[in-house]
């Protein structure tokens, strides 16, 4: 098991370096200057891109950069430079992590609860809307689902605020936004995964021993039903925590997507590469762990990589 | 007073098509601390009732009855009836250990704390022969042995304090020798504990060996019920007269090959995989149109043989040579050129299900390539000549796999084989899924072919009464290490190795009062470990085991036509003997 984790670790950092490496020359095909503005002379734009080093030979450039990198150092702003990139993360991924990590735990425990519902409620109206619903919301992508919400519930009715991240209820309608889709796809995963254990022979046998409805259900199938759920919540966790840059746009959410998308727009270099590094490292290390307890809920696997 | 009574039970399936019915006013009863039998081929409804009695069936099926009861009760699933189903690794559930899966059941029964349910559990895994039930109740299902899952299950069904158990082919996927051991401890568990007990299968050796009453059921209707001794001494409806005789097999002469040159011949070859699985230093001979067995339980290395025969896995060590050219496993492929064809045990599984049946088997002709490329109408005729000789209708060639039944299938498997043209057919446990007639009609034309196109075959089972109908000549494989070798009709009359005799004890007759005889022949384990590759495999279980078996490795000791690696038959282990002395069988 240590040995795995290693390699994956070891993997992991080559796929940074790489990442790094090809976000840092993708980056240097956007035309114009990060210091470009309306007003601003050449002749003053040539001077900042002299004093941050932007008139060196690219390796050059690239090698300083992957210098620092290693040191862990991401570099300054170039719009704002008096913080520092890695400042600017510590800022805007605390606010992007909660909404995220908010909406992660309402659509797995809501996408669970609901696939259950569909793979034993006894109603065949209950497991058709469901299966229904899941595919209509499988189908409604955040951006729509987040104006929607805003026209309705927040400009019409007024019941929830519209920007901002402030007190519980800004929570609200951004989360709903964020969930749909995971929630769908977690409670579509579960209740056909569940239904297939339910007919295994060792739910058969649990029945024939006389075990409670409930007992069969959640220590018997539903722990076999959630290892390949599993398998699809590790991504979906990924992308939440590094945030919608949609969803935050539309609610004005400071938070890690609205910031690099404004990174984008104002070609600051330095944001734009730190902040992949940092999402690639936020998307590995989650994914990593996912595999982890994917492999620890297996007791095949846990005895294969204990070595027993 | 009947402990379970069935009084006419029917039971409808919903499916696409309509109403299907499944079983038809099926009565049955079972007395106090008796073992009755149902017996009958697969698809006649025996474990649609079983289900149907437990109140396990789906929302699928429609069920009618004038009454299921258990000691004049209605069933309540686990009280006072529990069951054991055929797939011990199936029905124990893969992530929760297996003590566990025992204390909720005793929990799920009476009220007590944990301790006592475990302590309870250790009880019950002991009653049902299993060791070390401390160690075992901490492992999860996968780390047990097949024949130890299934002692756990009946552990499970005892949790339930039952007055009767429904064994649903209780042994049907395991070995022969673990199967006898236990159907000896349900008939124990029946005596010791009164419970009566309900097994349904379809086969007759094991009906035989537990049951005093039978019932015999066909496509959902029971037809004969009984005593077992008139069941089996004095039938009375055809059907269970055809049951009785094809159980019994046919006596089909292996043609005689003693003058054939070797067509196959592999020396000391060596494959292993990590540290158990694999075969080591095997080494055999086939003739031209001979039908050779090769003979072993699961895991004894007879699949992998046959791999390696095949070219899909390359040897480890040792040589292959096929008529008189070395093939050296990893460039053999075109020396062998289709001369060499597999049937395999799962039909459905080894047929691509996205081809239709005619694509799939001039697929298998068109693999042979080279010069003689046939045109696609010619091959579409050859197509239709084959089926046609495996016994389908030329028609069958535009139809796909999941269209057929079972028996059908493994006929398509058959003409898959055969199309190419090749000289020696590999049967891996071809035979074995298939019911009794089904598997007597598909023998009787595999047999016809291989006689009459002078195929050499390669028999590979672990069901040495099917092996005695068919092969002139047999090797008994035991844990990757060749054990006996030599002619059939001799070995299977007069085993040398202790491991052969085991397994020829361990078929069941169809007949019950020699069936009903049979003790476990598996010698405790005499709790001796092997050094891991040396000494004999089979010494850890053998009654005949020496202080040398544990110590070295026996080699083959050659006699005439026979050779038997035992060191019963050394020299040195057992004493030397005249140069005139003609060696006999030693156990």
């Amino acid at each position: 098991m240590i040995a795995y984790t290693l390699k994956r670790l070891a993997t992991g950092i080559v796929s940074l370096f790489v990442l790094a490496t090809v976000t840092f020359f993708l980056v240097r095909l956007i035309p114009g200057s990060p210091f470009q503005n309306g007003g601003v002379s050449t002749q003053v734009v040539e001077a900042v891109e002299e004093e941050y080093g932007l008139k060196e030979p690219l390796l050059d450039q690239y090698l300083t950069y992957m210098g620092n990198l290693v040191q862990g150092d991401l570099g300054v702003s170039y719009q704002e430079p008096d913080t520092t990139v890695a400042e600017i993360i510590g800022r805007t991924w605390p606010v992007t992590a909660s909404l995220g990590l908010v909406a992660l735990l309402a659509s797995v425990f809501l996408g669970t609860g609901l696939g259950i519902l569909k793979a034993v409620s006894k109603k065949k109206a209950v497991r058709e809307g469901i299966a229904a619903g899941g595919m209509l919301l499988a189908g409604i992508p955040n951006f729509a689902a987040a104006i929607l919400l805003l026209l309705v519930f927040s400009v019409k009715l007024r019941w929830f605020p519209s920007a901002g991240l402030l007190t519980p209820a800004h929570y609200v309608l951004p989360m709903i936004s964020l969930m749909i889709y995971p929630m769908a796809v977690i409670s579509r995963l579960t209740g056909n995964t569940l239904a297939s254990e339910m007919g295994k022979q060792y739910v058969l046998f649990a029945r024939a021993k006389g075990l409670g409805k409930g007992r069969i259900l959640f220590t018997h199938a539903l722990k076999n039903a959630w290892i390949p759920v599993l398998n699809y919540v590790g991504p979906v966790s990924a992308f939440l925590l590094t945030g919608s840059f949609v969803v935050e746009s539309i609610f004005t959410i400071p938070g890690l997507g609205r910031e690099f998308v404004s990174s984008i727009t104002n070609r600051d270099y330095t944001l734009i590469l730190g902040l992949t590094v940092f999402m690639g490292t936020v998307v590995i290390l989650v994914n990593l762990v996912t595999d982890l307890v994917c492999t620890w809920m297996d007791p095949r696997m846990r005895r294969a990589y204990s070595g027993k | 007073m009947s402990i379970l009574e069935v009084k006419n039970l029917s039971v409808q399936y919903h499916t696409g098509q309509g109403r299907k019915k499944a079983l038809d006013k099926v009565s049955f009863s079972v007395e106090k601390g008796e073992i009755a039998g149902i017996v009958g081929e697969s698809g006649s409804g025996k474990s649609t009732a079983m289900l149907a009695v437990m109140g396990l069936l789906g929302n699928s099926a429609e069920v009618s009855s004038d009454g299921i009861t258990v000691c004049e009760r209605p069933v309540k699933p686990g009280h006072d009836i529990a069951m054991i189903l055929q797939d011990s690794l199936n029905c124990l559930d893969p992530t929760v250990k297996v003590g566990r899966q025992i204390t909720e059941t005793i929990r799920a029964h009476r009220k007590c704390t944990r301790k006592e349910a475990r302590e309870r559990a250790e009880e019950l895994l002991d009653m049902a022969g299993i060791r070390a039930p401390k160690l075992r109740m901490g492992q999860y299902p996968f780390e047990l042995s097949g024949g130890m899952r299934q002692r756990a299950a009946i552990a499970i069904a005892l949790a339930c304090e039952p007055r009767v158990i429904i064994a649903d082919e209780p042994t049907t996927a395991l070995d022969a020798a673990v199967q006898v051991q236990i159907l000896h401890l349900l008939k124990r568990i029946v005596e010791d504990t009164g419970t009566s007990l309900l097994v349904v299968s379809h086969d007759m050796g094991v009906i035989a060996a537990l049951c005093s009453r039978v019932y015999v059921m066909r496509s959902g209707q029971i037809i004969e019920h009984g005593t077992a001794e008139e069941i089996f001494y004095a039938p009375v409806h055809e059907y269970t007269k055809k049951l009785l005789k094809d159980t019994k097999g046919n006596k089909d002469l292996p043609p005689d090959v003693r003058e054939e040159p070797p067509l196959l011949r592999m020396e000391h070859v060596t494959k292993v995989f990590g540290t158990e699985e694999g075969v080591r230093d095997v080494s055999l001979e086939i003739r031209a149109g001979e039908v050779y067995a090769l003979a072993g339980e699961s895991g004894s290395g007879k699949t992998t043989l046959a791999r390696i025969l095949t070219g899909v896995l390359p040897p480890d060590s040792g040589a292959i040579w096929y008529k008189g050219e070395r093939l050296d496993g990893r460039g053999g492929k075109k020396a062998w050129n289709g001369k060499i064809q597999m049937v395999f045990q799962d039909s459905y599984g080894s047929l691509n299900p996205c081809l239709t049946v005619g694509q799939a088997l001039s697929e298998a002709l068109r693999m042979q390539g080279g010069k003689d490329r046939l045109t696609p109408a010619k091959r579409r005729r050859r197509v239709e000549e084959m089926l046609c000789m495996a016994g389908l209708s030329p028609k069958d060639a535009d139809r796909y796999p999941d269209e057929f039944s079972g028996g059908e299938r493994q006929r398509i498997g058959i003409a898959r084989a055969l199309i190419p043209e090749p000289e020696l057919l590999i049967c891996d446990e071809a035979f074995s899924a298939l019911d009794a007639s089904t598997r007597k009609q598909i023998l009787k034309l595999l047999l016809s072919i291989q006689k009459t196109r002078k195929i050499a075959c390669l028999f590979i089972s672990h069901d040495l009464s099917l092996i005695r109908q068919v092969s002139s000549r047999i090797s008994v494989l035991c844990r990757g290490r060749m054990a006996e070798t030599g002619e059939t009709k001799a070995v299977c009359s007069d085993p040398w190795h202790p491991y052969t005799k085991m397994l020829l004890n361990s078929v069941l007759p169809p007949d019950p009062l020699k069936a009903g005889k049979i003790r476990p022949v598996l010698a405790e384990e005499n709790g001796r470990e092997t050094d891991s590759g040396n000494g004999c495999p089979f010494a850890v279980s053998c009654g005949y085991a020496m202080e040398c078996c544990f110590e070295g490795t026996p080699e083959l000791y050659r006699f005439g036509s026979r050779e038997t690696a035992c060191f019963l038959y050394s020299e040195e282990h057992t004493g030397k003997r005249a140069d005139d002395y003609r060696m006999t069988s030693q156990i």
